[in-house]
Formats: structure tokens, C-alpha cells, sequence
């Protein structure tokens, strides 16, 4: 087996999570890389919406820098702007959304718009919401995809941006108008998570080979559920690397960067 | 703090404290808009002339005409794509203070203004932004951004992407809100200036968000003719919503085309002539953002920008910042001057690197 960084293995995870003939709501980066490899491998029939407009581009320039750009909408089927994609989402066209984020809690939510200080005054201001909080809220299934830090998995957000389960109560997307039924899985380089279906508590799936549970449960500050069913990840083939390192980011843009 | 009778359960998780939402843009009760009122703004447009007639000036003149002190600034573009970067430089020639942005995703056109905030106070400030997103995307986060808002020098006020899309698309409406399926149980439902209400209809809660209606709207586009039709190639991002939700709007097109060409394809005018006001042929006018059928990213301009904010950021140390603006915005009496200064090779390879997308110009 290769050698293969964290992120190579958020990528190729991201894209086993994907299912072919499906539409793909994809965020900057690592869910565009995850999304091109599932179109090259297990899923040709996936369908990708970017977010500053087109619905099904083909990705035959490279992986786009910006989810607005030339390489984003080149020979896209339908191709007008943010307001299009985003009602098609609150319609039930998007059967993912794919989003990273700084912080996550054992219900889904996720912070990208601050770290420490406060809302007015932050330490560290992040940039935003941007399509986050829209794709969370309206597409079908949210998958978040981050690197499993400690800092990241948090018993509380400092902001809730993306709308997940809330406080886990069953009713909590519905009070808040939102129409996509949540948080399915979050992609890490170490573990993968679901949710319980009861009590909407992020429950871990799948483990890194060679780590155990409980190594997980220490880099996160919450209580995790453990699945019954416990299984390894699957490891990416040498075919796997070639494709994400020659295919979906031959610069290194995100599968070269360091986990802190 | 925001009132509201009807809510989501956002407050059982929200780590928002009671202090910080007194001071948020959502608590400004009564509400005011931040542009025209819709009725202003309405107004204007019924007074202003309507026939076709030629709209071509300069950037100078457009800017000197219509960038007042206090106004509130629609930014088109998305991120990196087609960001008005030549109007920007003439406001910030120009001058402007207590400006109100509203985007929905940007990157170097609120941190030039930023920038220029920082080094120039008394010529050019910020006051609030209404926004959903602001940074590089994979370039990495906007230093100034962060510098602003850690010493609390801006009001930041936050949507989703689709949220200031709604927003502007209201106004282009001419109506006063729209309902989103989004904002509600996050905490931009306890922060921004939206509202939960009960639907009428089903009982059912409904996000509502106010339109925003812009004292002026800049934007870069593919084409236009002389009297302001604009046809855009690639993403429209939310181009069309805010040149029609604002009250004046400023265009640089890459290419000033025929009327009679947009008359032979009327369903590609994107933007009619009645919402636009001044027309400037600007080639290369988002540099160095990315224009679809024109030109790709300057990734090396953006990163040395970046790299002199950031180390502002980092250290406070302002030499190289400055040195910028000095060369690259005081340093030119127009846009043209800006771009003679890039090198001849650099645009010729943008220009290969978007690989000759199909565009229909005449």
C-alpha cells in the first residue's frame, strides 16, 4: 500500500461517500477534488453545482481555483448564477451539500465565520457563511469534510453558521425553516461519521487502520457514539493517488497542505 | 436585542452572549434601510430618461459623478470572478468615507478598499458591510478582513451566499423582503437584520430577509452595448440582481458590442440598458480576477497584494502596503496606466490560460 497524506485520504473518502447519478452541491477545495475523483472512478453519472452558477461542468480544465471560474463552468448544462443554484436546492434538486468549516459539535453545526473573541470583536474572523449556510440548510444530505484536530470538534461553536441538528431535538430544522433533512456524514483523515438516527449525535462509523476508538474519542472534546458496527476505512489504491495527484490537483493546492 | 416574536430553537445552542447581540446589525430597531427606501429608490428610476441613448464615459467621470461620502456600495463579481477592480481603483482615487459594502462573495475589492482604509483614514473608510463571504478562496483568507474586524473597526452583518443573493433580487423586485429556506437556526438569524416570522399561509416558520437596495452598483461584465445592455459569459454570479436593485449602476465591459448585435440575440442581454447608467469599454477590468472567454487569474498580482496586507496584518509594518497603492492606484491617472505596468507576457498568458471559451460578440 502507499504512502498518502491526510488529506489524500479526506479526498478519497469524501468520494466513496458520493453515489453516482446524484447532484453534488460542492464548496471550495477539498470537495471539488473528492467530487472529481468519484466522477472518474465510481461515479460518472454525478452531477456538480458550483455555487456562482453552472449545474454539470465539465471538469476537463483542472480543478477549478475559485467555484466561480472559467474551469468551474466549461461546457456546464445549464449555467446562470448564484440565485439559480440556490433555489434549485430549496426545490430538492441537490441531493448533497459538501462544505468544509472550522469547528463542528456533536449535532452537525458548523462555525466558518469566527474563532475566539466574540461576533464583533473576533480573535480570528473567517470569511463567512458564503454558499455554506444555504447548502446546509436545503440540500438534501449535508457532508462536511474536515481534518480531525481537537480544536475542531468542539462540545460548542462559537457561531453556528451552518445549520446541522441544532440541540438534536426532533423538531429542530423544521422550527428554523429549513427544508433538507441534515448532517449525514462528516469526513475526517481519520475517521469517518454519521449521525444516529435517534438522537442526531455524531456517531463514528469508520476508524483509520491501525487506530483504535478510543484514539479517535481523544481528538474530540465531545462524547462520540461508536457504531455497532465498527469498520476500517478503505485505504486509496496507488490508482486512487494517481488520479488526485495528477487529475484533481496536480499543484498541490490541498493535498499537499500539513494537518496541525 | 433582535426582537421577534416567532423563532427557531437557536438560542438552546447559540454561544452568541446577550452583550454582543445588543450591538449587532440585527438590533437596530427601528429597522432603517441602509440605501433608498424602496419607494426612493423607485423614484428615481421613474424620473431618470429612458431612451437609448449613448451611456460611454470614463471611469473618472462615472466615479466623480456618482461615489458620494455614506453611500452604500453593490459589489458585483464573485469572489475572484469578474470583480470590479478598475471602478474600485477610481473610488479609491476619488475618495469615499462611511461607505456600506454589500456582496455576497469578494475578495480583492473590500480588502483594496480596507486596505485604503487603513492607510488613508481621512479619504477612504469603511462603516459596515452586508455580506456572506470575504477572502481569497484558495488563496487563503483576506488579512485585512481579519485585521478590521479583530479591533471591531467595521459592522459586519452576515447572510449565506444565497441570502445576499435574495436580498439584491428582492430589490430588483422592488419589493421590501423575501422569504429564504435559510439563516434560520444559525446564529446569523440572532445577528442579522432578517426576521422569522409565521407563514400566512401554512403557519409554518418562514425566514424573511430585506431587500437591499444599493446607492450604487459597480460591476464588470462580458459585453455591452453604448447604451448599457449587458450580455455575460460564464457564471452571472449575482450581476443582473444588482444592477437592477440599485440605484445608479456603473459597468466595465471587456467589450463595448453593436446594438444590433444584441437585437440579433436578445435573449443573451442579461442586464437591460434601463438599469445601467454608465458603460466603460475596460478591457481587462476585473484584473486579477478571472472574466470567462477573456482571461484567467493573476494568482502571482494576488498573492503579492495579499502578501503585503498580511504582513500589515501580522506585524503592522505598512511599507510594502502602501508602496503598493502608491504604485499601483496614486501612481495612475487610469486603469490603462494600472495595466501598462503589468507586463505584456503576464496578460498574454491569462489570456491563453482561459483557454479561448466560446463567446458570442457579434
Amino acid at each position: 500500500m502507499s504512502q498518502y497524506t491526510p488529506f489524500e485520504m479526506i479526498a478519497y473518502t469524501g468520494s466513496r461517500v458520493l453515489e453516482d447519478n446524484k447532484i453534488v452541491f460542492v464548496g471550495t477545495g477539498l470537495p471539488i477534488i473528492a467530487s472529481m475523483h468519484a466522477q472518474l472512478t465510481h461515479a460518472p453519472g454525478l452531477g456538480l453545482i458550483f455555487e456562482a452558477g453552472p449545474l454539470a461542468p465539465m471538469l476537463e480544465m483542472g480543478m477549478p481555483l475559485s467555484v466561480g471560474d472559467t474551469r468551474a463552468c466549461r461546457k456546464a448544462c445549464y449555467l446562470k448564477g448564484l440565485s439559480s443554484v440556490f433555489e434549485l436546492t430549496q426545490r430538492g434538486h441537490a441531493d448533497f451539500a459538501f462544505i468544509g468549516g472550522a469547528q463542528i459539535d456533536m449535532y452537525g453545526n458548523i462555525n466558518s465565520t469566527y474563532e475566539g473573541g466574540n461576533y464583533i470583536e473576533a480573535l480570528t474572523r473567517f470569511p463567512g457563511s458564503g454558499g455554506a449556510g444555504a447548502m446546509a440548510a436545503n440540500c438534501e444530505k449535508t457532508i462536511a469534510i474536515m481534518a480531525l484536530e481537537p480544536r475542531r470538534f468542539v462540545n460548542q461553536c462559537n457561531f453556528i453558521t451552518s445549520i446541522g441538528y441544532g440541540d438534536g431535538s426532533s423538531d429542530y430544522r423544521e422550527k428554523a425553516g429549513v427544508m433538507g433533512s441534515g448532517p449525514y456524514r462528516v469526513i475526517t483523515n481519520e475517521a469517518l461519521f454519521g449521525f444516529d438516527p435517534e438522537t442526531h449525535r455524531m456517531m463514528l462509523l469508520e476508524v483509520i487502520p491501525g487506530k483504535t476508538a478510543e484514539y479517535i474519542q481523544n481528538k474530540v472534546s465531545f462524547d462520540l457514539m461508536i457504531s455497532p458496527d465498527l469498520k476500517e476505512m478503505a485505504e486509496p489504491t496507488d490508482k486512487d493517488l494517481k488520479l488526485l495527484r495528477e487529475k484533481c490537483d496536480p499543484d498541490g493546492f490541498f493535498l499537499a497542505r500539513k494537518v496541525k | 436585542m433582535k426582537q421577534t416574536e416567532t423563532s427557531s430553537a437557536i438560542r438552546n445552542v447559540s454561544a452568541t452572549e446577550p452583550e454582543v447581540l445588543k450591538k449587532v446589525a440585527g438590533a437596530e430597531t427601528p429597522f432603517k434601510w441602509w440605501g433608498p427606501t424602496p419607494e426612493e429608490a423607485r423614484k428615481i428610476m421613474v424620473n431618470k430618461p429612458k431612451s437609448l441613448h449613448d451611456k460611454r464615459t470614463t471611469i473618472k467621470e462615472a466615479v466623480a459623478k456618482r461615489v458620494k461620502d455614506g453611500m452604500s456600495l453593490g459589489i458585483g463579481g464573485f469572489v475572484n470572478t469578474r470583480p470590479p477592480v478598475a471602478i474600485i481603483h477610481e473610488i479609491i482615487r476619488h475618495g469615499a468615507k462611511d461607505l456600506t459594502l454589500c456582496f455576497q462573495s469578494n475578495s480583492i475589492c473590500p480588502e483594496l478598499l480596507a486596505g485604503a482604509m487603513l492607510l488613508y483614514p481621512d479619504h477612504v473608510s469603511i462603516k459596515r458591510v452586508e455580506l456572506a463571504w470575504w477572502g481569497y478562496e484558495v488563496i487563503g483568507i483576506a488579512p485585512l478582513l481579519r485585521y478590521l474586524n479583530s479591533k471591531g473597526m467595521i459592522l459586519m452583518d452576515d447572510y449565506t451566499n444565497y441570502g445576499m443573493s435574495a436580498r439584491f433580487k428582492a430589490a430588483a423586485m422592488g419589493i421590501e423582503f423575501i422569504p429564504t429556506r435559510d439563516h434560520g437556526g444559525s446564529d446569523m438569524e440572532l445577528t442579522n437584520r432578517g426576521i422569522m416570522v409565521k407563514s400566512p399561509f401554512s403557519g409554518k416558520n418562514t425566514y424573511l430577509v430585506p431587500a437591499c437596495y444599493p446607492d450604487l452598483g459597480i460591476l464588470h461584465v462580458s459585453a455591452a452595448d453604448m447604451y448599457g445592455n449587458c450580455r455575460i459569459f460564464g457564471a452571472h454570479c449575482t450581476c443582473p440582481e444588482i444592477a437592477m436593485a440599485s440605484t445608479y449602476t456603473i459597468v466595465t465591459a471587456e467589450q463595448i458590442i453593436s446594438n444590433e448585435n444584441i437585437r440579433t440575440y436578445p435573449n443573451l442581454t442579461e442586464i437591460p440598458y434601463s438599469a445601467v447608467d454608465a458603460v466603460i469599454e475596460q478591457r481587462f477590468g476585473c484584473h486579477p480576477g478571472n472574466s470567462y472567454g477573456f482571461h484567467w487569474f493573476d494568482m502571482e498580482h494576488i498573492l503579492m497584494f495579499r502578501s503585503a496586507s498580511d504582513e500589515f496584518r501580522k506585524t503592522g509594518k505598512s511599507d510594502k502596503l502602501k508602496k503598493y497603492y502608491e504604485e499601483y492606484i496614486f501612481g495612475c491617472e487610469t486603469y490603462d496606466d494600472f495595466l501598462s505596468k503589468l507586463p505584456y507576457k503576464t496578460l498574454k498568458k491569462l489570456r491563453d490560460m482561459d483557454g479561448g471559451q466560446p463567446v458570442i460578440l457579434s
